[in-house]
């Protein structure tokens, strides 16, 4: 089956700055994609693109097998959008609003009705519906422009920082009804909050300065990216030994140890890629006659990859640029 | 074309919801009572006929228009792109040219409306004058056809200096700089150049030539499809000037 989304190759060049550089990736139907980035990274310009508002300056892209600049207004029929802010005519009524949008969006007279009664449902914004948009609160905001992106039953949804500026309560909120929108919609979402993709996605593509630097599973990303994570080991048993110890221990990358008052030696593992050094640490504290008080891992967040992949891009882009000025030399 | 009628009546609603549209109303008809009242004053005065005051009505339909057509068309593509709806707007499946359609004709027939409550008026000039038979509605009806000809067409250009910027403020000022240019430019090119080729020119696209013949009662078809063709030009350039967010 084709995929929702399919990117080739694409670049977008504003005056002056190329914001996008060979982007490349897919989305396939039903898939909850995470589009994970810092500020100025690309998303919002990527998209744009994908729904027609700005062209692109090269490469492929087709949303449900067509051709997002050819044929511009039969894309836009299968993707509910919600830009960056989501902006809204404040002037207007809840759901004089979306009957509005639903007629621009071609629904049918007599559905209409229904469809603008079903979006406030499942968007629970049904008891506001008489409201003035620009009288409710940013989170009812935001669920009206959710509710405006479900209008024509789209495949795609495409949620540019759909929970930015909201407080904590209406991000939950947010997100759960993301989350439950997910069940029958493919979702292209952005945002700069790693625990928003954590929670939502089941795939995140991280894409930093114009290209992509990964594109998988948050627990994959988290297996290849990085090396086993941190053990933290508590004992009580004479600082020296541990010492020499616990770095041969198989699996282990290295070791920082430190004593507490209490008379306890606390070490922090790094353990080697793909490795899981617990049960060999065990066994060092058996033959050792140590008494083990803690013995745990802790996960590498997505915060710890993202944070690594961006550095990593950074540095690789830094000798580029050290490399075309010694050569200019 | 599809959906004009719909974005249309976004417009019109957005209209009546705003206080401005209500000043500008009452702007419009002051200045048009003023003028009222003083050809009336006259007629009173030196015993003129009534089919001078309507002349003169019509005539000075330009000063009220100064400013009213700046004024509803400041907000239509500014303000849309100033709030980021724009982008909501031309992510449905609708076509640059049918929004910038219904921006246009929208102001239109707010113009219009409000230029038909001047019609009271009217009435009142009729009991002036004592009943219908001296009045003659033929050129006081293509005066307000010559009213609404000449409207569109500087309401067109009104959308295209909205669509340039996102300051409702500048998109102002720089149509009531052309709405200016268009008539005062004119009036002096025709005064100052009468006489040379150049004034015969200025002569012709002037809109007070063509607002005195509409309120004598001629309906002179080429002066309407001029108005029309020059607004469809104006409003072409306006939807590339919307599309340019593609190429830049
Ligand atoms: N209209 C524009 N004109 C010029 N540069 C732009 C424009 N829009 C975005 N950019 C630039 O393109 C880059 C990517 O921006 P954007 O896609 O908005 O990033 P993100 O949404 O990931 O924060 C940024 O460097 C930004 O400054
Ligand atoms: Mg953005």
């Amino acid at each position: 089956m084709q995929p929702m989304i399919k990117v080739e190759n694409l670049t977008k060049r504003y005056a002056g700055v190329t914001a996008l550089n060979g982007v490349s990736f897919e989305v396939g139907r039903g898939e909850i994609v995470g589009f994970l980035g810092p500020n100025g990274a690309g998303k919002s310009t990527t998209m744009k693109i994908l729904t027609g508002f700005i062209p692109a300056s090269a490469g492929q892209v087709t949303v449900a097998g067509c051709d997002v600049f050819e044929e511009s207004l039969e894309v836009r029929r299968h993707i509910g959008y919600m830009p960056e802010n989501n902006p809204l005519y404040v002037d207007m009524r809840v759901n004089e609003y979306l009957k509005f949008r639903a007629k621009l969006k071609g629904v049918a007279r007599a559905d209409r009705k229904e469809r603008v009664q079903e979006a406030m449902e499942r968007t629970g914004i049904a008891d506001v519906q008489d409201r003035v948009i620009g009288q409710l609160s940013k989170g009812y905001r935001q669920r009206v422009g959710l509710a405006d992106a479900l209008l024509h039953e789209p495949d795609l949804l495409i949620l540019d920082e759909p929970t930015i500026g909201l407080d904590p309560v209406q991000i939950r909120q947010v997100r759960e009804l993301i989350k439950e929108l997910g069940k029958q919609h493919t979702i292209l979402l952005s945002t700069h909050i790693l625990p928003e993709v954590e929670m939502t996605c089941n795939r995140v593509i991280i894409i930093h300065r114009g290209k992509i630097l990964a594109s998988d599973t948050p627990e994959n990303l988290r297996k290849t990216l990085r090396s086993g994570g941190m053990v933290n080991v508590e004992l009580r048993a004479p600082l020296a030994d541990v010492q020499s110890v616990l770095p041969v221990v198989p699996g282990v990358a290295s070791v920082t140890v430190t004593t507490g008052d209490d008379g306890m030696v606390y070490a922090a593992v790094e353990a080697k890629a793909d490795a899981d050094p617990r049960e060999a640490i065990y066994q060092a504290a058996v033959q050792g006659g140590w008494t083990l008080r803690e013995l745990t891992r802790s996960r590498t967040t997505l915060e710890d990859i993202f944070v690594q992949v961006t550095r990593e891009e950074d540095e690789a882009e830094e000798d580029r640029r050290d490399q075309r000025r010694s050569v200019l030399r | 074309m599809r959906n004009v009628p719909t974005l249309l009546r976004r417009e019109m609603n957005a209209c009546f919801a705003s206080v401005l549209g209500y000043v500008v109303l009452v702007f419009l008809l002051v200045v048009m009572g003023f003028v009222f009242c003083s050809s009336i004053a006259d007629l009173l005065a030196s015993g003129t006929t009534q089919i001078t005051v309507m002349r003169r009505f019509f005539y000075w339909f330009w000063l009220p228009s100064l400013f009213v057509i700046p004024a509803i068309t400041m907000r239509l593509l500014a303000e849309e792109k100033r709030s980021g709806t724009i982008e909501m707007l031309m992510t449905a499946p609708v076509t640059d040219f049918e929004v910038v359609l219904a921006k246009w004709l929208g102001a239109v027939v707010l113009y219009g409306l409000m230029w038909g409550l001047t019609g009271l008026y009217v009435l009142i000039l009729r009991k002036f004058t004592g009943g219908l038979t001296s009045l003659d509605f033929g050129p006081i009806a293509s005066g307000y056809l010559g009213v609404l000809l000449i409207g569109q067409f500087l309401i067109a250009v009104g959308v295209l200096t909205s669509s340039l910027t996102k300051n409702q403020v500048v998109a102002f000022l720089i149509s009531f700089a052309l709405v200016f240019l268009f008539v005062i430019g004119i009036w002096f090119g025709e005064y100052f150049a009468r006489g040379t080729t150049f004034g015969k020119l200025f002569e012709y696209i002037s809109c007070f030539t063509h607002m005195e013949e509409f309120a004598r009662g001629i309906v002179d078809v080429r002066t309407v499809v001029l108005y029309l063709s020059a607004s469809f030009w104006v409003l072409f350039v306006t939807t590339r000037v919307v599309e340019s967010r593609k190429w830049r």
